[in-house]
């Protein structure tokens, strides 16, 4: 029992010496996590959207030829951004901007960096996570939409895209709780995320299991509540489950002019003789 | 030529070597009630898809007012927008409720605002007796009840010609009803209508001509009485026998 209160004690101690940086590496955390969680999903939709535009036989052949540039030119960032590891992904682009532009150019700060390192990577995921989405949502919803004259961006942004969205919502969910994670591989390029503040106050107070107790808490507390606000937000996209019915006449302009021509016809086929009379609008 | 409005030359369409459609003549006029019949199979929903582009034909030409709309460059979006279509399974915007649904096209296609999209999208509803119901969405409402407000969503774009792929053969024999006094009403206002259906009732009392279809060919085109009381041809007969049965 001793132990425990040892480790409560220890704790207790880390949190006032460090307790700041822990919270600020937390806020931090969460802002890297959500920022390039959205931008993420942004890359995503966009190339699934333009991986879905459709093109037939008919289209000019330039138009082929560009959708089909776009298509590889998607596969290969997909492929190459799913298939490295983001904390080398962070050394390639932080190091690799001042070497290409032989250190006239750098990143402001390591944010900047950051954010752009975790956005690419989730879109990478995103973008394959998208086209599941586009392909679980039936057919007939694009083919209502082409039918009244929709345009392929129409149809997604209007019909398909929100359907998608809500297919998709768990893998979002799976990409944030990643996320929060995942950035703990920034402290490479110097970001001062949670873990990089476990890793300054042990530096200085040698206390790694307290410390790293502390990280596991902090770090379930964070994804816990990111599930939560996720469920609420899925909840939000279902919309009611009931609706109301509109007893008052919405158009009393027209109510009243319109009746049935043939109000009460039996028209099925079981119904009648085949050979009777009925109206008939024929051959006019 | 140009005063019809759809003029269908030399149409053939195969999914790989099955050929499905095969040199498909005819023509549709202003206020045309064209009910399509023919076996399963036939080919029929396949017309009325390629007619709307959502098929790409194989060969032939589709004329909507002279313009071959299958040529290199055609823009099929606005074309659509002026032949409406209802499908069998009705195809709503699940996201969507009733009255967005009707007004989603206008705004969007159309260009109109809001507010005038809303009004027009309730006289229709209004005219299919789902005005009560424009809150509701898709998942929440019968088959019957959506395919009439597939139909309003069409009429709120003011088509020139509508087309019904099966409208009916998706729903319970108690719902078919509703959704034919609907098109009923519509043939007497004057819509232009080119039906594929199995309503037998509905292709001798409503439409204005009958096309019977079997095996990718137009096997015969007349006016009701003609072709379902006098067919020329055995196949129509031996059609027509099954639904006397």
């Amino acid at each position: 029992m001793s132990i425990f209160s040892q480790l409560g004690s220890d704790i207790a101690k880390l949190w006032v010496r460090y307790g700041g940086l822990y919270l600020s590496g937390m806020r931090n955390t969460l802002v890297l996590a959500l920022i390039g969680t959205v931008i993420g999903c942004l890359i995503g939709f966009v190339c699934g959207v333009l991986n879905t535009i459709p093109c037939t036989s008919r289209d000019h052949f330039l138009k082929r030829f560009f959708l089909k540039l776009i298509r590889v030119i998607i596969r290969i960032y997909v492929e190459v951004f799913r298939g490295t590891p983001m904390v080398l992904q962070a050394v390639f682009v932080y190091y690799g901007l001042p070497y290409f532009t032989n250190k006239a150019m750098h990143f402001a700060s390591y944010w900047t960096a950051s954010i752009l390192v975790v956005s690419i990577n989730t879109g990478a995921y995103m973008a394959e996570s998208v086209r599941g989405g586009i392909i679980s949502v039936d057919p007939g919803q694009t083919e209502g939409a082409m039918a009244i004259g929709m345009t392929h961006v129409q149809a997604m942004t209007g019909v398909i895209l929100p359907q998608a969205l809500r297919n998709i919502m768990p893998q979002i969910g799976n990409n944030f709780i990643i996320n929060v994670k995942d950035t703990s591989v920034m402290f490479i390029i110097g970001f001062p995320e949670f873990f990089a503040a476990h890793r300054a106050a042990v530096g200085a107070s040698y206390q790694y299991f307290p410390s790293a107790t502390l990280e596991m808490a902090g770090y379930l507390t964070m994804t816990l509540l990111a599930s939560f606000l996720l469920r609420w937000v899925e909840r939000r996209l279902d919309g009611e489950s009931s609706y109301e019915l509109v007893e008052s006449d919405p158009l009393t302009l027209t109510s009243g002019t319109y009746s049935h021509p043939n109000k009460g016809t039996p028209f099925d086929e079981h119904g009648v003789e085949f050979p009777g009379s009925g109206r008939r609008r024929s051959g006019q | 030529m140009s005063e019809h409005i759809l003029h269908v030359r030399h149409l053939s369409k195969s999914f790989g070597n099955n050929e499905v459609l095969r040199d498909i003549d005819f023509t549709v006029d202003p206020g045309d009630v064209i009910s399509i019949i023919g076996a399963s199979g036939s080919g029929k929903s396949t017309l009325l898809r390629c007619i709307n582009l959502l098929e790409t034909p194989s060969s032939g030409e589709i004329l909507y007012h002279g313009e071959n709309v299958l040529s290199r460059g055609f823009n099929p979006a606005p074309y659509r927008a002026r032949v409406g279509m209802v499908f069998q399974s009705f195809n709503l915007f699940n996201n969507l409720t009733v009255l967005e649904n009707c007004v989603i096209g206008q705004v969007r296609v159309l260009k109109r605002s809001r507010d005038e999209a809303r009004s027009h999208a309730l006289e229709y509803l209004e005219r299919v007796g789902m005005a009560p119901f424009i809150n509701a969405r898709p998942r929440q409402i019968s088959g019957g009840q959506k395919q009439r407000v597939a139909i309003a969503r069409a009429m709120a774009m003011d088509p020139e010609v509508l087309l019904f792929d099966e409208p009916t053969s998706a729903l319970d024999p108690e719902m078919v009803g509703e959704v034919l006094t609907v098109m009923n009403s519509l043939a007497a206002g004057g819509m232009t209508m080119l039906v594929v259906t199995h309503e037998m009732a509905f292709a001798r009392d409503v439409s204005s001509q009958v096309v019977y279809m079997n095996g990718g060919v137009i096997f015969e085109r007349g006016r009701p009485e003609e072709v379902l009381l006098h067919p020329q041809r055995q196949e129509t007969a031996d059609f027509l026998a099954r639904f006397r049965g």
